[in-house]
């Protein structure tokens, strides 16, 4: 007989904060009732099979963190900025865009016609199915950020979203994001999820992208939470026909990060682009799950994910393409390559295509390797330190994405942690 | 300069070079003629510091100094450069980040201040001419995508940027065709002088016409069994290694076709 799942704890099913519009407090509700048996991932877990050990919610980690208090360490950036301090919002630290095709509304002050519009679409990116903390996520939110652009409207620089937990007692928080992008419209959404304190916390992130037809989302997503941060994240995205979606998710390992990011390519011609960056070390853990879903013919995606694992750090990537039957003229292509520095450390990828259509370019690739020693010969013949030829040949190995991020202020920022990352990776070489 | 005394190395437990002795003056230009197999690579590694050979007796010294005991890189800041016979492909480096890197490792190591972007792109583009290399190749990756006409130049480009004490040249002219490897020994008798040694590894003596050597040492199954002036490699020329009772597979191959 098999033993009974473990569940979740029933005291993560508390909400806190109620001041939200009537439908999205029936909502949560509503979410939280059908969690009531969710079963905690094991190693049995399919989706779950290599990162269920590292997930360790204890109760005191249940309650929701204060939002009052300190306004937290955030980022200096320059321009546009939404800062969530444990979930929510706080405008006294943010800079909203005061343009009339671009609304950024807390969920708070939606009124309740339109937070009844909402309920409609929260979710509706995720599979609740096979992203469960997504809907704890919904269960949970205390606050939250609906972006509306209506159509042709344009951002003339990045929107940054903050994301800092102040860890000063155990608790969790539950940041939640939903765009809705108008015809032809276009936006640079930045979000960087960060941390102060100590104790042990949990962050359950959404966030959600709906692309109308032709519109074009560049997203980068920066996961730097300190080593007391257990994150789960979800990144739902449904495109109409010939949007553009592109993302750049730069993730350094911690206790538990678990990132899901699902695509829908639901409209004829619409692309997606998809780059990854994961760098772990200690015994810090990284896991990224990617789904790409060819539902409509002529759409193309390009994933590109580079992991790279030092000391007894653990990395993770899974990546599904699934081809419907409708879907011809598909052309996706996936890439994943991992980089072990050191014998301990452990990565593990898994592509997995489904193909249902018979017209269709599918390419995948996946390989795992330690730095080239006729590559480092050569660089120390030039009298290059083997320091320093380690971490040329490392960046080497990720330089392209890293080149790619369309923002100057995060690739200085993940350029000054990946020195870090470095200084301790190569501490002994 | 250098004084290599009665060296031997083996790679994976096989021994290739059988006690080797040489010894070469600064402003001199040696040439280390021999067929395949005989160790003349060998040599070339276990001088620039590969540690995948094993030195297994022997001393090689360096202005007095025990070459041997030191790292690849603190060689290298030495004065030993190595151009590869099979220079490695770094996609992500570029070349340029990758010389100013290097050229800089080297003005550390003899306390000068480090090259700008400006004063190292303005030497770069310089040297780049000299090798008829397009200032463009320096912005792709680390002989990413390189002829192998291109690899050679680039190595040579590095040495003239570098300006090693010893440069040790392995098979530069392999690969090349009569234009480039005009350009190549242009380039490496650009850097005779008086305070530097160039030796030079090559199977077919075509390149010597081009960089004229004051010795020529033949190697054969790990030791240099003969040794002379420039004349020697004109006679290898003419007669193969067969004459002194040396087996060269290629040699006969070639004399064959």
């Amino acid at each position: 007989m098999k033993p009974a799942p473990t569940l979740l704890s029933p005291a993560f099913l508390h909400p806190a904060g109620q001041a939200l519009p009537e439908p999205l407090l029936a909502l949560r509700k509503q979410r939280g009732a059908a969690l009531v048996d969710m079963p905690m991932p094991t190693r049995k877990t399919e989706n779950w099979k290599y990162s269920s050990k590292y997930l360790k919610l204890t109760d005191e980690m249940a309650t929701s963190l204060p939002t009052t208090g300190k306004t937290g360490s955030a980022l200096a950036v320059p321009g546009y900025k939404v800062v969530f301090i444990n979930g929510v919002v706080m405008p006294e630290a943010s800079e909203y865009p005061d343009l009339d095709n671009i609304r950024i509304q807390r969920f708070g002050d939606l009124s309740d016609a339109e937070a009844s519009d909402l309920v409609e679409r929260l979710d509706s990116t995720l599979d609740a199915k096979a992203v469960q903390f997504a809907g704890l996520n919904t269960a949970r939110f205390e606050d939250g950020l609906v972006i509306r652009l209506k159509p042709d409207a344009a951002l003339d620089q990045p929107l940054f979203i903050i994301h800092e937990v102040t860890a000063d007692a155990s608790g969790s928080a539950f940041p939640r994001i939903f765009v809705d992008a108008g015809r032809n419209s276009q936006l640079t959404l930045v979000e960087e999820y960060i941390s102060s304190g100590e104790e042990a916390v949990f962050v359950n992130s959404v966030t959600e992208f709906t692309l109308a037809e032709g519109a074009n989302i560049t997203n980068i997503r920066l996961s730097m939470g300190g080593e007391n941060v257990q994150h789960i994240g979800a990144t739902g995205v449904t495109q109409q026909r010939s949007s553009r979606f592109e993302s750049h998710c730069v993730g350094f390992g911690g206790p538990l990060r678990r990132h899901d990011l699902r695509v829908r390519l639901e409209g004829k011609g619409a692309e997606c682009k998809l780059n990854g960056v994961v760098v772990t070390q200690d015994t810090q853990h990284y896991d990224n799950h990617t789904t790409i879903e060819h539902v409509a013919p002529n759409c193309d995606s390009e994933e590109t994910y580079r992991n790279i694992a030092a000391d007894k750090s653990h990395a993770v990537f899974n990546g599904r393409i699934h081809i419907h039957p409708d879907a011809q003229k598909s052309n996706a292509n996936m890439s994943n390559k991992n980089l072990l520095l050191s014998t301990g450390a452990e990565i593990d990828t898994k592509p997995e295509l489904e193909i249902y259509a018979d017209d269709v370019k599918c390419a995948h690739g996946a390989t795992i390797g330690q730095l080239n020693e006729e590559s480092l010969f050569y660089l120390v013949s030039r009298g290059i330190g083997r320091r320093e030829a380690n971490v040329l040949l490392t960046m080497a190995f990720i330089n392209e994405l890293v080149t790619q991020i369309p923002v100057e202020a995060v690739r200085d920022t993940v350029q000054a942690r990946l020195s870090q990352f470095f200084d301790q990776a190569f501490q002994e070489v | 300069m250098l004084s290599i005394k009665n060296l031997h190395a083996s790679v994976e437990g096989k021994e290739i070079l059988k006690g080797i002795n040489l010894e070469i003056k600064a402003g001199e230009v040696h040439a280390i003629m021999g067929p395949n197999g005989s160790g003349k690579s060998t040599l070339s590694q276990v001088l620039a510091g590969n540690d995948a050979f094993e030195v297994t007796s022997g001393s090689v010294t360096m202005n007095g100094e025990n070459l041997l005991e030191k790292e690849t890189e603190e060689r290298a800041r030495d004065g030993v450069f190595l151009a590869f016979q099979y220079p490695v492909e770094i996609p992500g480096v570029s070349n340029l980040q990758f010389m100013r890197t290097s050229v800089n490792a080297m003005r550390h190591h003899r306390g000068e201040s480090e090259m700008n972007a400006a004063e190292f792109m303005k030497l770069a583009r310089e040297v780049s001419k000299q090798v008829d290399l397009d200032p463009a190749f320096l912005k792709r990756g680390v002989n990413e995508g390189f002829s192998g006409g291109e690899k050679k130049r680039n190595e040579i480009m590095q040495a003239l940027m570098l300006q090693p004490k010893l440069a040790i040249l392995d098979e530069t002219d392999s690969g090349l065709d009569i234009d480039a490897l005009k350009v190549v020994s242009d380039g490496v008798n650009a850097l005779r002088a008086e305070d530097r040694a160039i030796l030079m590894v090559t199977h077919y003596q075509r390149l010597l016409d081009h960089i004229v050597p004051d010795f020529v040492h033949v190697l054969a199954d790990g030791k240099i069994v003969k040794s002379g002036g420039r004349e020697l490699a004109l006679e290898l020329e003419d007669r193969g290694y067969a004459w002194l009772g040396i087996k060269d597979d290629e040699t006969a191959a070639n004399s064959a076709n």
